[in-house]
């Protein structure tokens, strides 16, 4: 009984002395520190870290906290959560937002986001990049990484089906579904992976068009959108004609063209760098510019992905920060040609494709000018509005894959996304 | 008058036993939720709120999502509760049993899937069951299949997968409980019942079950709600989506994305919400009624 | 005889399948542990040699000490507090019971329902008012009260031989000695439970603390966690290092008290 007494009394006392460690530093950033949220170390961190050592060295009153502790989706739940409650007191000064939810935000928190154009001269940006993050005229983001896409492929396995670098320059996909077949007849393997729960590349098709889900007065634009028809489309044609590796997730996605099971991965350039990890597969690479659709129109460039800066209004320290987006993101060139040798980060800095680093050939890729040909096309890409609905859409389409890739009826699909995309929209 | 005093004092301790939790159950859970109420019949988008009486319950009815991840979740209930809750006791009567060999092994083995880290059992289940993964192998090599499934790429297959993750990951769980509650029967009762004669099977069904009564309800409502309120998993599984075609999206995924993912419509994912609390009501209340308490006092 | 024999083949049979199929995902975690990120990815599932490259970039990108202290608080302080005052509340619902408090029983029973996405924005706003945003006080204070651990302590009450109490009483034990000096000992194998399903709730909180833990150096272990996974190429390996040290304290927990589920509770006491 006394033992039991004691045991309790010492549980008692060590509640007691934690209570002390309750008291932690709460959030708000000292005076004249920056803080950031980012979500990958080694890509977005580790750059922005650097944009801030260049910063701090000429104004040491300015220091950085960069954060890349949370995932994308969970800097979304935090950021939502607290503009959700009109609490800015654990908000960072500046957050990193995907394009295409950034109008999201932008309209649902008026006043959350601190306009930028005002004080940021934007035209030395790409400019589909800066019109993302426009609203009421005000363009409220400093664009950080393009998500130009290139269609990265095997070059080895290409070559033993008897096709060059030449024969994927500036083809359809229905080309690439041809040419698909006939490796996977040569080689055993398959044209891609696709996960369906993604709409990836349904999407990059939609933008190389120039559309999107969506009319410019925001209403939904699904059963007339030829774009998009033609793009599920394709998307079955690539199951019909069994070239497909299903996959599920983000491993299981780069693990099947890490893995070498695929042959070709049409996708945005900032995953140049999970390509390069596998240093054993150097100079088995290519990348060409992304398939069009067989459609007047679509162009051999689009987008995916892709993020920019955006500065809170709650924060305690937006002149430095207008400061370090104008002297660092906004004109240090230098600076970008670092992070694309370091980083593989691909900046929307216009003026920064001139630099030296972008001329730069690559040895993992057969010896081609990437950087050169990715700047091309990024100044191809068609602008699209990407509304405030994407999501919603998103998830609509998602709801008729299975269908599509079993032979269903496109119109009947088109018709079922616009009527479960009208009902999340309300 | 001695008796009433005493009933008196009986009436102010009970009320002091419970009035820390409740204290701070008021502050921490009853104030939000009588706020998410509100917030229900609030209709607009991110701040833009205002009064819309029934209106999101009308939407509701309209919904597609919603009655599929209604339907969805009705399926992980139905199937999995009874699956799961039928294992854990098989395996805690077996475990209980003094002249099994390795208990202490088997015990810590089958509890461990509750103590792995969700990331790590999404990533190991999803590369199990890949495509070309080591579960497709072995039951094509059995000849069971004739071609390799896509677990995660077929709407069915899918939901399959869903419940086996869920059993696999709390069925030790649950177990726990049983075991715990196996201690407090009286052995005695047991040995005068195997020296009447009574088979094994009428022992388990006759004492046993009785005796854990009240645990068999607290684990079926506990794992009732956890099943309508069900998300790790899910979210895990399938990267967010509820895919492939919302075959797997839950009531609690669906309120995730409509607070979180989607343009925020606070006042819809609190209606959707409550939809779980009315649902959790009414099969608590069967489950009790079933389950009547006997207790003689 | 035979019968019996192979009755009990049966179920040794039976739990050794249970017993591999909860293992094989905790091996290929500790496995993966000491392989190479892209090895993980093609499925190796045999020990590999890059445990201490691993281990060495865990605990150079993760400031483990830290995570793990600020995790380690946390779960302990907050299961000792659940614990106390979930089991008075189970069983003062139990032992005194009256129309009133059968009534606020049932609607405690409701709230549990509850998803806690939809209390989460009114939550925050009382911690952010309450000036309390980012400290372990916002992470611990709302769990507890589990109205879960009540509902368990009061079933398991049932159980509690009324006798004792009543014996106690005419000792003349008041109803305080009785809970710290009956009624605890005797419960026993129901608190050791109960620790480990609270340790390992808060050992794995996820949601909740991602929202109100904003600085990287008050995050737990699981946040860290998801974290690391999310990045556009992640090393599994670290992750994995990762995981197996996020899984040890649990497990030990499970070990050192699982051994209250074999002992006779009830038994011993009389």
């Amino acid at each position: 009984m006394t033992r039991l007494s004691m045991g309790w009394k010492r549980a008692t006392a060590v509640a007691l002395a934690s209570v002390s460690l309750f008291s932690v530093a709460a959030a708000s950033a000292s005076a004249g520190e920056i803080s950031v949220w980012v979500w990958d170390k080694a890509f977005n961190g580790d750059t922005m870290r650097e944009a801030g050592a260049i910063y701090t060295a000429a104004h040491p009153e300015t220091t950085f906290n960069v954060d890349d502790t949370a995932s994308q989706d969970d800097i979304r739940a935090k950021l939502q959560t607290q503009l959700l409650a009109g609490s800015t007191e654990g908000l960072p000064d500046i957050v990193l937002i995907q394009d295409d939810i950034a109008q999201k935000y932008l309209q649902s928190f008026p006043g959350a986001f601190e306009p930028l154009s005002d004080s940021i001269d934007m035209s030395v940006f790409a400019p589909y990049k800066v019109a993302a993050a426009t609203h009421d005229g005000k363009s409220y983001s400093v664009p950080f990484d393009s998500g130009v896409t290139g269609l990265f492929y095997r070059s080895d396995y290409l070559e033993e089906a008897g096709f060059k670098a030449a024969d994927l320059e500036n083809i359809t996909w229905d080309r690439l579904v041809e040419i698909g077949t006939e490796v996977k007849a040569k080689t055993g393997k398959q044209l891609l992976d696709l996960d369906l729960n993604d709409t990836g590349v349904i999407r990059m098709m939609m933008q190389s068009a120039g559309d999107w889900y969506f009319n410019a007065d925001g209403s939904l634009h699904i059963t007339d959108n030829a774009a998009l028809k033609k793009a599920l489309e394709t998307y079955a044609k690539f199951y019909q004609a069994d070239l497909v590796k299903p996959v599920s997730g983000w491993a299981e996605y780069t693990g099947a063209f890490t893995g070498g099971e695929v042959a070709v991965v049409p996708v945005g350039v900032w995953i140049t760098a999970t390509i390069k990890a596998n240093a054993d597969q150097s100079g088995k690479w290519g990348v060409a510019p992304i398939p069009r659709l067989d459609m007047e129109g679509s162009v051999n460039a689009s987008n995916q992905g892709g993020s920019s800066w955006f500065l809170l209004s709650s924060s305690d320290n937006k002149e430095e920060a207008i400061d370090f987006f104008k002297t660092v993101w906004a004109g240090d060139k230098d600076f970008y040609q670092d992070i694309l040798i370091k980083r593989g980060a691909v900046g929307s800095l216009l003026s920064a494709r001139e630099g030296d680093a972008y001329k730069a050939s690559d040895e993992f890729f057969g010896g081609a000018p990437v950087w050169q040909n990715f700047s091309t096309w990024l100044g191809q890409i068609p602008s699209v509005d990407y509304g405030t609905f994407t999501a919603e859409v998103d998830s609509a389409v998602q709801a008729q894959l299975p269908t599509i890739i079993q032979g269903g009826d496109i119109d009947a699909a088109l018709q079922a996304i616009n009527d479960q995309a009208t009902q999340q929209m309300q | 008058m001695a008796q009433a005093r005493l009933a008196r004092r009986e009436h102010i301790t009970g009320w002091a036993f419970i009035a820390p939790a409740l204290i701070l159950l008021g502050l921490f859970m009853i104030y939000p939720i009588v706020w998410s109420l509100w917030m229900s019949f609030q209709v607009g988008k991110g701040m833009n709120l205002s009064f819309g009486g029934f209106a999101n319950i009308v939407r509701l009815t309209k919904d597609p999502v919603f009655l599929r991840a209604l339907g969805n979740t009705f399926t992980f209930f139905i199937f999995q509760v009874p699956i799961m809750i039928v294992l854990a006791l098989l395996f805690a009567v077996a475990l209980n049993d003094a002249t099994l060999k390795f208990r202490g092994f088997f015990r810590t083995a089958i509890f461990l899937p509750c103590a792995t880290s969700l990331i790590a059992y999404s990533t190991v289940f999803k590369s199990m069951f890949a495509i070309d993964g080591v579960v497709n192998q072995t039951l094509m090599a059995l000849h069971i299949i004739g071609g390799p499934i896509s677990w995660l790429g077929d709407p069915f297959w899918a939901k399959v997968l869903i419940i086996m993750a869920i059993t696999w990951r709390w069925t030790g769980y649950n177990m726990i409980f049983y075991l715990a509650a196996l201690q407090n029967i009286d052995r005695s009762i047991y040995e005068a019942a195997r020296i009447d004669g009574v088979p094994a099977w009428a022992r388990f069904w006759y004492i046993t079950i009785p005796m854990l009564k009240p645990v068999i309800l607290f684990t079926t409502v506990i794992s009732t709600i956890g099943t309508l309120q069900l998300f790790d998993e899910v979210a895990n599984l399938t990267a967010g989506t509820g895919g492939p075609s919302d075959s797997t999206l839950t009531l609690s995924l669906y309120i995730y994305n409509l607070t979180f993912k989607f343009m925020p419509s606070f006042g819809y994912s609190a209606t959707v919400s409550w939809v779980i609390v009315v649902l959790v009501g009414i099969l608590s209340f069967l489950q009790f009624l079933v389950a009547r308490d006997r207790k003689p006092s | 005889m035979t019968l019996a024999l192979v009755r009990r083949g049966i179920v040794y049979l039976l739990l050794s399948i249970a017993a591999f199929v909860s293992i094989f995902p905790f091996y290929w975690m500790v496995v993966g542990a000491s392989n190479t990120s892209a090895d993980i990815i093609r499925g190796k599932t045999s020990l590999g040699s890059a445990l201490l490259t691993n281990a060495t970039a865990f605990f150079t990108q993760v400031d483990a000490v830290r995570i793990f202290w600020n995790s380690g608080v946390i779960a302990v302080v907050a299961t000792v507090l659940t614990l106390a005052i979930s089991s008075l509340a189970g069983y003062g619902f139990e032992m005194f019971r009256s129309r009133v408090r059968e009534r606020i029983f049932g609607f405690l029973l409701l709230l549990l329902s509850v998803p806690f996405a939809a209390m989460m924005v009114p939550l925050f706003v009382m911690f952010s008012q309450a000036k309390l945003v980012n400290t372990f006080a916002a992470v611990i204070l709302p769990t507890v009260a589990s109205i879960f651990i009540i509902f368990y302590f009061r079933q398991t009450t049932k159980a509690f031989p009324t006798e004792l109490r009543d014996a106690a009483k005419i000792d003349g034990l008041k109803e305080w000695q009785i809970f710290l000096f009956v009624y605890l000992p005797v419960m026993r194998s129901t608190y050791a439970a109960a620790t480990i399903i609270v340790f390992m709730a808060n050992w794995n909180n996820y949601l909740w603390p991602l929202v109100v833990l904003q600085t990287a150096e008050n995050k737990t272990i699981t946040l860290i966690l998801s974290g690391l996974t999310a990045a556009y190429t992640p090393d599994y390996g670290l992750i994995l290092f990762g995981t197996v040290l996020a899984t040890l304290p649990t497990i030990l927990i499970f070990f050192l008290l699982q051994r209250r589920f074999v002992e006779g509770m009830l038994g011993a006491v009389k």
